[in-house]
């Protein structure tokens, strides 16, 4: 069966995040001129305006910051799902992500959990990182 | 900024019937509810050379709702314009008005507002996150933002949801003391409890409605003011602050923001909290006003659990939040209807749910995701 939820739509800015994450890593950019690590993926660096940054793999480890529950259906293709996760991940070098935990029973997940990225091959194109439970 | 302090008042306001109305557009809420805030003034519609409009979530012209209500209305205004701030739109508009006023740019202006979003199937269920969209993860919905707030709130502080419940039993009996309010039947803490998850750690009882209505505030002078048909409310303070990092800002989900915005309107007004009597706290989902209450400092950070205990937020308690019912039992008007209650409260028209004695209101407002708030203080006369 195809997949039917929304999927990233791949530009020139996002697209070396997406190929990274199909490949198994979780690179963000880190602006050449500041060392800013920034998530979400832009074209300019919000902390010095540089439009300078390479491509860097990070851990993939960090912690669950926030966490909630969806048992509401906005969106159709997420109904069978349904009570599905949505996690805020404290990445360790610095950034947030919007993300899912996944290989727990939603009750198991607190705030503070440590995390480590994993990658949902979803189409022949895409791999979604989300976060397992890690230990340290 | 300090000088704008009680240079301008709030001397009209009109709100329609709200609830459910099908058949009726944004656009004829809008006029509506401007006709009954001039009547409401004693102004004539050649009194208004200034229109500022937020379009609703179903109003099909978007941000040139101004043009379409300026031409409903027949206005040539000298100063005009429409902003989509979400539930943070009402109060950034008042203020500008203010600005404009006292600028020389206008000398009464109408702030307008009419959404059909319950007939209109509003659902305010977009996946936010620009660039890679959050709904690749499942992340829709105003309720999930607010949720994460609520979520790292309790496991931070220990906040629990009874304690977010106190919130929607105190709006909902305010409510029932309002004839105009949609949702007038109490709940207790046990229902609230019983209602069914929308987003964990979010019941239903958490989320403010989905409503029809329409709402205009008239701004002026307070030189005017004192010429006009009913009791003049001064706006003493008010502030701004908004965040557009959203997750570059580690404390994004606490929404620091609204305590700038809050600080700037009480150093406007030379006031602090033990100097309101009553507040209007946007209240999107129950979980906001603890946070604002936080953010004014009525109470530390962290402690607004406890703080709402007992009574407190209801009528007869210590600080009286929402006299009207709030955007959750009310009616949904994204805080319009927040400032039209503060405006009510001052003049001493609440009847039943009258604040006896209220001579100084907070009102706050807050939107789009977790980004713009803003704050007033209005005094009686």
């Amino acid at each position: 069966m195809s997949y039917n939820k929304p999927l990233p739509e791949l530009d020139d800015v996002n697209r070396p995040f997406w190929e990274a994450a199909h490949q198994g890593r979780l690179c963000l950019q880190k602006c050449s001129d500041c060392d800013h690590v920034r998530y979400p993926v832009s074209h300019v660096c919000p902390n010095c305006l540089s439009y300078d940054s390479e491509w860097t793999e990070v851990s993939g480890k960090g912690e669950v910051y926030s966490y909630i529950v969806f048992h509401q259906k906005y969106n159709a293709a997420f109904e069978g799902d349904l009570p599905y996760n949505v996690a805020l991940i404290q990445l360790d070098e610095g950034p947030r992500m919007i993300s899912n935990v996944t290989g727990v029973a939603n009750d198991a997940v607190k705030v503070g959990d440590r995390v480590q990225v994993t990658f949902d091959r979803v189409t022949d194109e895409i791999s979604i990182p989300r976060f397992t439970p890690a230990e340290g | 900024m300090s000088d704008l302090r009680d240079k301008c008042a709030i001397v009209g306001v009109g709100k329609t019937k709200q609830g459910k109305m099908p058949g009726v557009s944004s656009l004829m809420l809008s006029v509506e509810a401007f006709k009954r805030a001039i009547d409401d003034a004693g102004l004539k519609k050649g009194d208004i050379d200034g229109l500022l409009t937020m379009p609703g979530t179903s109003s099909p012209e978007a941000s040139l709702n101004y043009l379409r209500v300026g031409e409903a209305l027949g206005i040539d205004p000298k100063f005009t314009g429409s902003m989509t701030m979400g539930g943070g739109t009402a109060g950034a508009l008042v203020q500008m008005a203010v600005m404009a006023i006292e600028a020389g740019h206008a000398t009464t202006v109408a702030c307008v507002f009419g959404d059909a979003a319950k007939t209109g199937g509003s659902r305010f269920n977009r996946a936010s996150g620009w660039g890679d969209s959050w709904g690749i993860w499942g992340m829709y919905g105003a309720a999930a933002n607010s949720a994460i707030a609520a979520s790292r709130h309790m496991a931070l502080y220990g906040t629990t949801s009874r304690q977010l419940g106190e919130v929607a039993v105190a709006c909902r009996r305010h409510a029932s003391m309002n004839p105009d309010a949609v949702m007038r039947d109490p709940i207790t803490i046990e229902d609230h409890q019983n209602s069914r998850w929308i987003v964990e750690p979010f019941h239903l009882l958490d989320c403010c409605l989905i409503s029809d209505g329409g709402v205009c505030i008239i701004v002026t002078s307070k030189e005017r003011a004192k010429d006009m048909a009913k009791p003049v409310v001064t706006i003493s303070g008010m502030g701004q602050a908004y965040t557009t990092r959203n997750m570059e800002r580690e404390d994004w989900w606490y929404v620091p923001h609204q305590k700038e915005a809050l600080g700037r309107a009480f150093k406007m007004a030379g006031m602090a909290p033990k100097d309101i009597d009553v507040a209007q706290l946007y209240d999107n989902f129950t979980m906001s006003v603890l946070l604002w209450l936080e953010h004014a400092g009525f109470c530390g950070v962290g402690e607004a659990g406890s703080f709402v205990e007992g009574g407190r937020i209801q009528l007869g308690g210590e600080l009286p939040v929402n006299t009207a019912g709030g955007n959750l039992s009310e009616s949904y008007m994204e805080g319009w209807l927040h400032i039209v209650e503060g405006v009510r409260q001052m003049r001493g028209e609440c009847d039943a749910r009258q604040v006896k004695g209220a001579e100084v209101c907070l009102v706050t407002g807050r939107g789009m995701t977790l980004n713009c708030s803003n704050a007033m203080i209005l005094r009686a006369a």
